[in-house]
């Protein structure tokens, strides 16, 4: 190969090597940790933060409002309106997360008494945690979490300028969220929420939502009650193809969160709809009530208890876990730390390796990616044991 | 509970392509290892995320030095050698190029791509050839010399191409060709994968990048770059190294200027003669060394001497349409109204608009990637960290939206389609959401600016004296043979052989 007439030049790599060197020496000595882009980073999503409970308000018969404040004060970071916060629980021996969509907004996160509120019911999703929510905590009880987390949000490159929310029980809370980010015209969009409940007196957080509708025209909020009620003059029944068509105008994103068997229901009605796949959203619905009453699963194993030998760096420890139980659950009851996020199988916070055993994994919702699958991954909090296992989690 | 042995020979910080080479290499000469990764999954930016049910690539546009089964490059005979089997898929054709008065798909074959250029721009074949040939030269003596480093003299010899080009810039090459506009256009567009503007790119670096992507053509894991660091992982652990995830090294232990362990943000202190580390330079001598008092000045000089180089912003959608309805017809498009990279490299600067898209359509060259009847399309640009230095983080999502809208907004104008009128998921990535989940200085993916000033000849003429504290070594992108998932397992090769060679030293003293 002929170079060029001109690169006859055999001393470039002299002079190059000269002037690195020489550009080295003219900078400056000082140590500068200046990582703004990181910082942002951090400040979005700081990770465990250190919570106090401030307040604890009924938001129903059945249903509190607690809020939560930082317990340096500073403010609590950056979320969109629908995504959770997890919180980590010790109860007895148990070390339990669980995952709550924010009801306040995420401009009250940023404010001069920054802060952010869940709203739990009692005795409805996933049993004694939400009891021990309701009836245990108190004000001044200290708790860590983590938050900004979910996919359940309002994405401008996606979603229409009109969301139509439908809300069963206390579904409704990510809507809260976002009914008031609206109303303090942050959220730049318009807003109907159909909320289905069973009585008024079922209705979380009724006096706020009815209050939000009445200030804010960007917002409009429907009850539905299912059961019969003396005096009620609204609209009645399940949220159905009519009622949705009723109040939907023009190009319309529908976001879901309620109970399992409203998202059942309902793809039904939309399907009847004929509304295009990209309009329609379903926030997760947490861990299976029964994992049993899954097709594939091995219903002789159900009451069996195996053993988890569970793998953290180089030491080992057994544990006993209950067939009809995920994994996590297993760990959690051993007080054994695993990090949750969504808990149905989607985030893969608990991204779990599986050295050896059988197990099944919830075919809901699977949120698995597909290498994962062929090395033996599971998501902890989706995986149920099928026989004695051993398993390697992140050391935490 | 003790979570780690008393002692290992070796640790790595950071379990991305880099770190994973490193430690499989050292596992392949028995040595026992320990990977640190701040994040519960492998890989770095290489790596996917499932939307929707859908399990999107979040990094990857093409691995390049793979080559075909029979006849392996560098790349794809380390992981070859090293017993990681992946299931490659060529990337049907080099670029589409859409460019002011020029639109074509060129494809890989130093001939064919010389062919395809000559027929947009007739008479130019031979030239072309001959740049492209004169690339091809400079490339294999890097990867010799690389492996095996020889005097001045014998490379004078042997390496003439490489030896004689070192001191140019690549618009200083280029130019010596004579090509008319539009074929040094069309030579252009891979320039933003090593993002630096031709008047200041080490002609060095534009052959090995043209030569290895034109020469050979690129590929692309079926099951998206998860796979690829998946694999390498499980390969690492099977050969027993000791990988451990969600563990933040928040301190490098230094004592009379030798390294002798690490420590954890969990607080675990670890114990090793030697560090590999994925995490930069700038943040490693500027918070990482204990005591700090350990950094010599001349380190501290480096880094600050040094500029950072490109980061990364994506727009990733799923479109509810097969790409061809939506008038994609390439699994890669670069679009820009103009192709002065100088220019273009000053753009990178700002936030936006950027005149320069990067465009990918996975489909193309991984037809099952998403469900029938839909398809992935991503646009992105590869900014410099400046702009996006400047964005405080009350106005992030608002900043990262309207960069997002721009560009879609740009290609679907191209397309005469609006793209958002089709989003089954959308996903923003920024530098931000780099700095997130790899903690990489800045959010930059690119290490250091390939400059004359920072020349790739010069960091392997002065890699030695840069050694500033015993047992530290570096592999990632801001090592020496910088950006790119390819080069990524090069430097982590790297990086262990110079502890494997140190080890050796150590061992013929005694």
């Amino acid at each position: 190969m002929k170079i060029k007439n001109f690169l006859s030049d055999v001393s470039g790599a002299s002079r190059v090597t000269k002037k690195r060197l020489q550009s080295f020496e003219q900078a400056s000595p000082a140590l500068t940790d200046m990582d703004p882009i990181g910082s942002v980073a951090r400040e979005w999503h700081p990770g465990l933060l250190e919570l106090v409970v401030t307040s604890i308000k009924p938001a129903s018969k059945t249903a509190k409002t607690i809020r939560l404040e930082r317990t340096d004060g500073k403010k609590l970071p950056f979320f969109y309106a629908g995504q959770y916060i997890v919180l980590n629980f010790r109860i007895g021996e148990s070390l339990i997360s669980r995952p709550y969509s924010i009801s306040s907004a995420p401009f009250e996160a940023r404010g001069e008494k920054p802060f952010a509120e869940i709203t739990v019911r009692r005795s409805r999703g996933d049993g004694f945690i939400c009891d021990y929510v309701n009836d245990e905590l108190k004000v001044g009880d200290v708790l860590t979490g983590t938050m900004g987390l979910g996919q359940f949000y309002y994405e401008p490159l996606r979603d229409a300028g009109h969301v139509m929310a439908l809300a069963g029980g206390v579904g409704i809370t990510p809507f809260v969220s976002m009914a008031r980010e609206v109303a303090a015209g942050s959220l730049d969009i318009d807003l109907t929420i159909l909320y289905g409940s069973v009585s008024s007196d079922d209705i979380v957080l009724k006096e706020e939502l009815d209050r939000l509708d009445e200030e804010c025209p960007r917002l409009k909020v429907v009850h539905v009650l299912s059961g019969e009620e003396e005096g009620w003059t609204g609209e009645r029944g399940f949220l159905t193809a009519d009622i949705i068509q009723k109040y939907s105008k023009g190009d319309t994103s529908y976001f879901i969160c309620g109970p399992q068997a409203m998202y059942t229901f309902l793809r039904q009605e939309l399907k009847k709809m004929d509304i295009p796949a990209r309009r329609v959203r379903f926030e997760v619905f947490g861990q299976a009530r029964d994992i049993t009453a899954f097709e594939g699963y091995p219903l002789e194993l159900k009451d069996q208890t195996f053993t988890i030998t569970v793998v953290r760096g180089i030491s080992q420890v057994q544990i006993p876990a209950k067939a009809a139980e995920s994994i996590v659950v297993a760990l959690e009851r051993a007080g054994i730390r695993i990090e949750t996020g969504c808990r149905s199988g989607e985030c893969g916070f608990c991204r779990t390796k599986v050295l050896s055993g059988n197990y099944f994994v919830c075919p809901e919702g699977d949120g698995r990616r597909e290498a994962d699958k062929d090395f033996g991954y599971v998501h902890a909090c989706a995986a149920y044991p099928t026989s004695d296992m051993k398993i390697k989690i992140p050391i935490l | 509970m003790k979570f780690y042995k008393d002692h290992y020979d070796v640790i790595v910080i950071g379990g991305a392509l880099a770190g994973l080479s490193s430690a499989l290499m050292l596992a392949d000469r028995g040595l026992d290892v320990l990977v640190l990764e701040r994040h519960n999954l492998p890989g770095g930016i290489a790596t996917s995320f499932v939307r929707g049910g859908i399990e999107i690539e979040a990094a990857l546009h093409e691995m390049m030095s793979i080559g075909p089964k029979e006849n392996r490059l560098k790349v794809g005979k380390f992981l070859d050698d090293m017993g990681v089997d992946i299931d490659w898929l060529p990337v049907p054709e080099a670029y589409h190029a859409s460019l002011p008065g020029l639109e074509v798909t060129l494809h890989p074959g130093l001939e064919r791509f010389a062919q395809e250029v000559d027929t947009m721009v007739p008479g130019t074949y031979d030239r072309v050839l001959e740049l492209l040939k004169l690339c091809d030269t400079v490339f294999n003596s890097v990867n010799e010399l690389s492996i095996h480093p020889m005097s001045k003299a014998k490379m004078l010899l042997k390496h003439e191409a490489f030896v004689k080009t070192a001191g140019y810039t690549t618009k200083e090459v280029i130019d010596s060709f004579h090509l008319p506009q539009k074929a040094v256009d069309l030579l252009s567009p891979y320039w933003i994968y090593v993002g630096s503007g031709f008047s200041d790119l080490p002609f060095t670096i534009y052959a090995v990048l043209m030569a290895d992507y034109v020469g050979y053509g690129s590929m692309i894991p079926r099951k998206l770059s998860h796979e690829m660091s998946l694999k390498m992982a499980e390969r690492a652990e099977e050969m027993g190294v000791q990988i451990e995830y969600r563990q933040h090294v928040d301190k490098i232990l230094v004592k009379d200027g030798k390294v002798y362990g690490v420590r954890t943000a969990r607080g675990d202190e670890i114990y090793s003669d030697y560090v590999i580390s994925s995490a930069y330079p700038n943040t490693v001598y500027t918070r990482m060394i204990e005591p700090i008092s350990e950094v010599p000045e001349k380190a501290t000089k480096m880094v600050n001497g040094r500029r950072i180089s490109l980061t990364a912003f994506s727009v990733i959608l799923i479109l509810d349409r097969p790409a061809q309805e939506l008038n994609i017809k390439d699994y890669s498009i670069f679009r820009s109204d103009t192709m002065d990279t100088d220019l273009l490299y000053e753009n990178l600067a700002g936030l936006g608009p950027y005149r320069y898209l990067t465009c990918i359509c996975h489909n193309y060259g991984n037809p099952g990637v998403t469900p029938e009847g839909t398809c992935s399309f991503s646009v992105t640009v590869l900014p410099r960290v400046d702009g996006w230095k400047e964005v405080k983080a009350e106005d992030y999502d608002r900043v990262k939206h309207q960069v997002a809208k721009q560009v879609i907004g740009d290609m679907s104008a191209y397309f005469g389609v609006n793209l958002l009128d089709h989003v089954l998921e959308a996903v923003i990535e920024t530098p931000m959401t780099v700095a997130r989940y790899t903690g990489a200085w800045n959010g930059c993916i690119y290490g250091y600016a390939h400059t004359m000033e920072d020349h790739i000849v010069a960091r392997l003429q002065t890699a030695e004296e840069e050694k500033f504290i015993e047992g530290l070594e570096f592999a990632g992108a801001h090592a020496i043979s910088g950006d790119g998932m390819g080069p990524a397992v090069t430097n982590g090769r790297k990086a262990a052989k110079n502890v494997l060679d140190h080890m050796a030293e150590k061992e013929a003293a005694k």
